[in-house]
């Protein structure tokens, strides 16, 4: 039995109306902040919301002026890379040894790491708060990188282990006979065949960093600030300001799209390849 | 001296003892084949000498090296994986080169090496390719250019064909065979097909349950095997093995074997045996009688076609030189008091 052309056509006209519209929906908070931002503070609390207007740049160039858009900046890339950097080098040689010698108690262990991420992170706030305290690490950026790395640890032990369960144990067996060691092993195998995994996941965690809020308020708002808190900063006692907070908020997540944006490419490719056995 | 020495070899795991104090001497340019059941240890034991499982116990003597606890990549040993385990992210030549590219020798050298292989397996125009654009067969010579390029002092073989079809492993073994002869390098070879053991081993260990039944060439494995077990596992038909009740008893012969090529079905009054036709397999070259004795069911082989029919009596007659004697333990009882050739 043969569905005619017309019901097929039908169903993919439905789909794509379908795919459009939870889009939009998806994308419609986004498309609003950055319209807003391009608001006067008099226009974007107008109701009903006004979608035709002569765009200003004044927001932008006050959130700059005020704040220091670029000090914030500067921390936001400094901590998310090197705690994600950081992260990899962890967690890559755990995630290897539990993919490739297992012991019995090696899903216990991927289990107890995982449940520390079920726990509030506020649970752990008067601890860390306390130690960063007692070393003299508050307002730091190495403070925020300690507990960004951690943090992440557990997400990134998990996707690395589950990348490198994928890979063959007989191609590792394989060239540790033709005479590599552990690194030529790490770097003419293992690195090829798990870069997918290693792309994916460093991007992930390098995201999860770049929008840390809680850890970054808590323990460094001003001289080790991230652009979260520079967003914080915006619901302030004087008031909401919605237009500037839609720029600062714009300006934040802009370097981490456009970096997400042009990886994509890269991470596709990345995980294409890792699959093909 | 030997070659490749295993003395007392012990594997653990946990409390399991995989392998039991294997002594082996292996000598330069032998090929060797490790068979027994599955579970027996054949592969772990390949594994040791491979250094890609620990050994607990006992010595490995390589060239005259003790390798004991050498790493997998200082031992200069070749292996061929059973999934081929070819790298995926490399090309033919790639993976063909990449021992002699980590061990830093010369390019030209490398493509000569690499080219005279490819030229020997029939991979020429393969190089470039990358592993998934190859069949099955391609990929097992592909696996073997990698370990014969690198001329190692050993080749270990882990059950290399059983991957591929029946067709195709017949035409491979014979391959393998070739190279052997032309190599003279010495290898070990593991599998479950008797059929791989019988034509391409020099010597056969025979292995059970982590230890060494019997090591021999194949002819003396099957013309004299030292045990039961060994009689029984190389074979196809395997031997037929009666209790000595059947036959006049003597000395301490537990129960008697006698192969199925060595039985020939009589009339209903004449030969040593009585018994009734359960079941005939006519393969064409050869045929394969199923007699029930009564108390025991024998196999008969003919290589003529057969006119008995299903259910009919018949006798089997066979020549007492042909049994094998077993006593209690299952051990060959071989120079023992010689068997009266009259049934009971």
């Amino acid at each position: 039995m043969q569905s005619s052309p017309n019901s097929s056509s039908g169903k993919l006209i439905i789909r794509t109306v379908a795919a459009w519209l939870v889009a939009l929906i998806l994308f419609f908070p986004l498309l609003f902040l950055a319209v807003t931002a391009f608001k006067t503070e008099g226009q974007a609390i107008a109701v009903p919301s006004l979608w035709v207007f002569t765009p200003t740049l004044e927001n932008f160039v006050e959130v700059q002026a005020r704040s220091n858009y670029l000090h914030f900046a500067w921390n936001s890339v400094v901590t998310s890379v090197v705690s994600t950097v950081l992260g990899l080098l962890i967690a890559a040689p755990a995630a290897y040894s539990m993919a490739f010698s297992p012991t019995k108690r090696t899903k216990d262990i991927l289990m107890w790491m995982l449940s520390t991420k079920m726990m509030p992170a506020v649970g752990a706030l008067v601890p860390i708060y306390v130690i960063a305290q007692t070393a003299g690490l508050l307002d730091t950026k190495f403070a925020l990188i300690v507990v960004f790395t951690m943090s992440n640890l557990p997400i990134m032990v998990w996707m690395l282990y589950s990348h490198f369960k994928d890979i063959p144990h007989e191609i590792l067996e394989a060239s540790r006979m033709d005479g590599a060691n552990l690194w030529d092993e790490f770097r003419h195998v293992l690195l090829p065949l798990g870069m997918g995994g290693l792309a994916s996941t460093g991007l992930l965690c390098l995201v999860l960093a770049w929008n840390e809020a809680f850890w970054a308020l808590n323990l460094g708002s001003a001289k080790a600030g991230t652009l979260a808190t520079l967003v914080a900063s915006y619901s302030s006692p004087e008031g909401l300001f919605w237009a500037k907070l839609s720029a600062a908020s714009l300006m934040a997540i802009a370097p981490i799209i456009v970096f997400g944006w042009f990886s994509q490419k890269q991470l596709v490719q990345g995980l294409t390849f890792g699959a093909v056995k | 001296m030997a070659f490749l020495e295993l003395k007392g070899v012990e594997k653990f795991y946990g409390k399991l003892r995989a392998i039991k104090g294997v002594n082996l001497a292996i000598n330069k340019g032998e090929f060797i084949v490790f068979v027994g059941p599955s579970g027996c240890g054949k592969s772990t034991l390949l594994r040791m000498i491979a250094g890609l499982e620990t050994i607990n116990g006992g010595q490995l003597m390589l060239d005259g090296k003790d390798i004991t606890h050498e790493p997998s990549s200082k031992r200069d040993l070749a292996m061929v994986f059973q999934s081929y385990a070819l790298y995926p992210h490399m090309t033919v030549e790639e993976n063909m080169s990449f021992a002699l590219r980590l061990a830093k020798v010369a390019p030209e050298v490398i493509k000569e090496k690499v080219s005279k292989a490819a030229e020997k397996l029939n991979l020429t125009s393969y190089l470039e390719r990358t592993p998934k654009a190859l069949s099955g067969g391609q990929r097992q010579r592909v696996a073997i250019g990698r370990a014969i390029v690198r001329q190692p002092k050993v080749f270990l073989f882990d059950e290399p064909l059983s991957n591929l079809d029946a067709a195709l492993r017949g035409q491979t073994r014979v391959e393998i065979a070739k190279l052997h002869r032309e190599l003279g390098a010495t290898t070990i070879y593991v599998t479950h097909d008797q059929v791989e053991a019988m034509t391409l081993a020099d010597r056969v260990v025979v292995l059970r349950d982590g230890m060494i039944e019997q090591v021999g060439t194949p002819l003396e494995l099957y013309d004299r095997p030292a045990n039961r077990f060994v009689a029984q596992f190389i074979g196809m038909p395997q031997m037929n093995v009666l209790p000595v009740g059947m036959f006049p008893k003597a000395g301490n012969v537990y129960e008697v074997g006698i192969r199925p090529e060595h039985l020939t079905i009589v009339g209903a009054n004449e030969g040593q045996l009585r018994g009734t036709i359960e079941l005939i397999e006519a393969l064409g070259n050869e045929t394969l009688i199923h007699v029930n004795l009564g108390t025991a069911m024998i196999i008969v082989r003919q290589y003529e076609r057969t006119r008995s029919q299903l259910g009919e009596q018949v006798g089997v007659q066979f020549d007492p030189a042909h049994l094998h004697r077993f006593d209690k333990e299952g051990k060959a009882i071989l120079d023992g008091n010689k068997l009266a050739g009259a049934a009971a």
